[in-house]
């Protein structure tokens, strides 16, 4: 600059642009563009006014389009309008400027063969002159800001050449910033549209089932959205239809397929055609449409509601895992992904479950990686299987899920498990037997609040469940067995699904539930207290004779609304 | 767990001030000694002094041991006597207003306060 500005002062006398005029348009230009961000409405302001300050006929301003390295004039003033001109990196005095990076200045240029003439022919203007300084950036030169004949008719000199220079940074600078500014808005717009497609795709998975379902499954995504999805309906003839499918590739177009898949493949399965023919009938529709080498990788199949017999057919699917009396048993479900080819045919098969579970899993799960970098495959399913094999359908899902994220997931993961339904099929979460006296109390309930605090119980809710359990177990204690008695109490708590069972058996005298009465809470009078703090603890609670026809079987029960967030979090 | 000492020993005992007696709890107040602590709350109506239950060092409290707090509560009903819960820790005022007895009984921080409140 400070090079510029001894020239501007020495080469003209007196000077064509005063030094300190020279200073505050630049200064006024910086400050203008730098607080645009629309530069729509700010450059052909902005170039008018650098056409009137160098005093020249004609500017243009090109804008440098990186992917096929073509300028085009955003903006012009002068007496031809170039705006919309297109020219090739290299071609004519503007793409030279880019080219080589560098301004350029062509005194003469009826003399100059470099210079494009093509506008000149077609509308009678004489380019006698030119400057053209790039408008450069960190990453390269982004366009050209060109100057065309000056108003006093002689031709451009250095100091004409390197104010334009001057001109050129600031406006570099801005529409750099907008542009910048753009893709900011634009990522924000795109993050709120999968936002809005993971949603939607989360909505399309079945809710899962609180009664004796006998499928359940997982999904979760790798990144914001999902190319693996499942499904599960019932039929008019009570069998259960299932669907696990994974979509080729990624991203939003995926995430769009996966969606037509999904509809595709429930629809072609609600009529209770044979697996194969299922697939067959959706292979044929998804060839009519799927394009771009996109593919869907499936398994269909029906259980009977009781869990028997799973049947089932695969396109390009993983094996199933069927695991009974601690053997697992691959199952190859073949057949090629759907959406390639017309009119294949697919293989159903058929499987006895005879009490043990039928696993399907996504390709994420099986390409999972151990600590040495290898996926895990199937060996390595089958070993985090027998990890959890001893918990309840959904906590094994949230168990096997669990190690997946441990050992790093790369693609979404989808599992489904097949298995015959258990009225109740709870997590135990304490078992004890203790003596029905009242000094056993005090340890009984270090241990509960150390089994609530484990299972994420928060201290407030703990303490009140304590203390529900420990009048319950009073109860028995003085009214059961009364004071004369020794017998015992089998605790037992337990987690099915968001509630908390609270289980005690006894083997005191039957007692009739009619004649327990809870007290009124804030009454001032003492009996009835207990079982009155008990109701107002717990959602619900029932004493019945216990089972082997001796003794009494209270059951208490919560439900925990942390557990309830949890469970959402998974399904 | 919420106020008090889980291990902190079951014990109750009497203090006799000027014009007050003050009953002293601590540990868990359960099945297995509230009838002791029902028998130190009776017998501090003795006298005609007003009567105080310390509860700050109590880290559990039952259905049984707050009887024996009612019982009290009611004796001083029936002789008119001056009656109030000094400096209750968070387990029990946890469990009074679960019971719904957090606004029946008088509640105060101190011995000064009880002999305050009329």
């Amino acid at each position: 600059m400070t090079t510029a500005r001894q020239r501007i002062a020495a080469a003209h006398a007196p000077p064509r642009v005063r030094e300190a005029d020279a200073l505050a348009f630049l200064a006024d230009l910086s400050r203008s563009l730098a607080v645009s961000l629309d530069l729509r409405e700010t450059l052909p302001r902005t170039i008018t006014q650098v056409r009137d300050f160098l005093d020249v006929e004609g500017i243009a301003l090109f804008l440098l389009d990186a992917a096929t390295q073509v300028l085009e004039c955003k903006v012009s003033a002068g007496p031809v309008d170039v705006t919309g001109l297109r020219l090739a990196v290299g071609q004519g005095i503007v793409g030279r400027a880019v080219a080589e990076d560098a301004t350029q200045l062509v005194a003469d240029a009826s003399a100059d063969s470099r210079v494009w003439r093509a506008a000149d022919e077609t509308t009678g203007f004489v380019t006698r002159s030119i400057v053209c300084a790039p408008l450069r950036t960190a990453a390269g030169p982004i366009g050209v800001i060109e100057i065309v004949n000056r108003r006093d008719g002689k031709p451009f000199t250095d100091v004409d050449a390197e104010l334009l220079d001057l001109v050129a940074a600031p406006a570099a600078l801005a529409i750099n910033n907008a542009r910048m500014a753009g893709a900011l808005l634009e990522q924000q717009r795109l993050k709120r549209e999968f936002d809005l497609a993971r949603h939607l795709q989360k909505s399309l998975l079945p809710r899962r089932r609180r009664d004796a379902f006998p499928v359940i499954g997982v999904n979760r995504p790798a990144h914001e959205i999902s190319g693996d999805f499942y499904d599960y309906f019932e039929l008019a003839d009570g069998r259960i239809g299932f669907v696990v499918g994974d979509i080729s590739g990624k991203g939003l177009d995926a995430a769009l397929l996966m969606v037509r898949a999904a509809s595709l493949l429930r629809w072609a399965g609600k009529d209770g055609l044979a697996p194969s023919a299922w697939l067959a009938r959706a292979n044929d529709e998804l060839c009519e449409t799927a394009r771009d080498g996109r593919f869907v990788c499936a398994l269909v199949g029906y259980v009977d509601r009781a869990a028997t017999r799973v049947q089932f057919a695969g396109a390009g699917f993983p094996p199933v895992v069927v695991h009974r009396d601690g053997r697992y048993t691959g199952h190859v479900a073949g057949g090629p992904p759907l959406g390639i080819l017309r009119g294949i045919a697919f293989e159903s098969h058929d499987v006895a479950l005879d009490g043990g579970t039928f696993y399907a899993f996504s390709d994420g799960a099986t390409d999972v990686r151990d600590a040495a970098g290898q996926p895990i495959g199937l060996a390595g399913m089958r070993a985090l299987i027998a990890r959890h094999a001893r918990d309840t359908p959904q906590a094994r899902l949230r168990g096997l899920l669990g190690d997946l994220k441990r050992l790093r997931l790369v693609d979404d993961t989808t599992l489904l498990l097949i298995e015959a339904p258990q009225a109740e099929h709870p997590e135990l979460l304490l078992a004890r037997t203790l003596p029905a006296r009242a000094e056993a109390m005090r340890e009984l309930r270090a241990e509960l609040r150390a089994t609530f605090d484990e299972h994420g119980i928060e201290p407030r809710l703990r303490d009140r469940l304590v203390l529900a359990v420990d009048e319950a177990c009073t109860n028995i204690i003085r009214h059961g067995y009364g004071p004369e008695c020794e017998g015992a109490i089998a605790l037992r708590v337990l987690r099915s699904d968001a509630t908390l069972g609270i289980e005690l058996v006894d083997d005191a005298p039957a007692v009739d539930p009619a004649s327990i009465k809870p007290g009124t809470l804030g009454d001032c009078r003492c009996g009835g207290l207990g079982v009155a703090l008990i109701d107002e603890v717990m959602d619900e609670w029932r004493i019945e004779p216990a089972e082997d026809g001796c003794g009494n079987r209270l059951v208490l029960r919560k439900r925990i609304e942390t557990w309830a967030c949890e469970e959402a979090d998974e399904s | 767990m919420i106020g008090g000492n889980p291990t902190a020993t079951n014990s109750v005992s009497r203090e006799d001030g000027a014009g007050f007696v003050l009953v002293r709890l601590s540990g868990e107040v359960d099945l297995s000694w509230s009838q002791d602590v029902r028998r130190v709350v009776l017998a501090a109506f003795a006298g005609d002094a007003a009567v105080g239950i310390e509860l700050s060092a109590v880290g559990y409290i039952d259905s049984s041991g707050i009887a024996a707090l009612v019982e009290g509560l009611q004796q001083a009903r029936a002789n008119g006597r001056r009656f109030a819960l000094v400096a209750p820790s968070d387990a029990v005022r946890a469990v009074l207003e679960l019971a719904r007895l957090d606004r029946v009984f008088a509640i105060v921080a101190d011995t000064d306060a009880l002999l305050a409140s009329a």
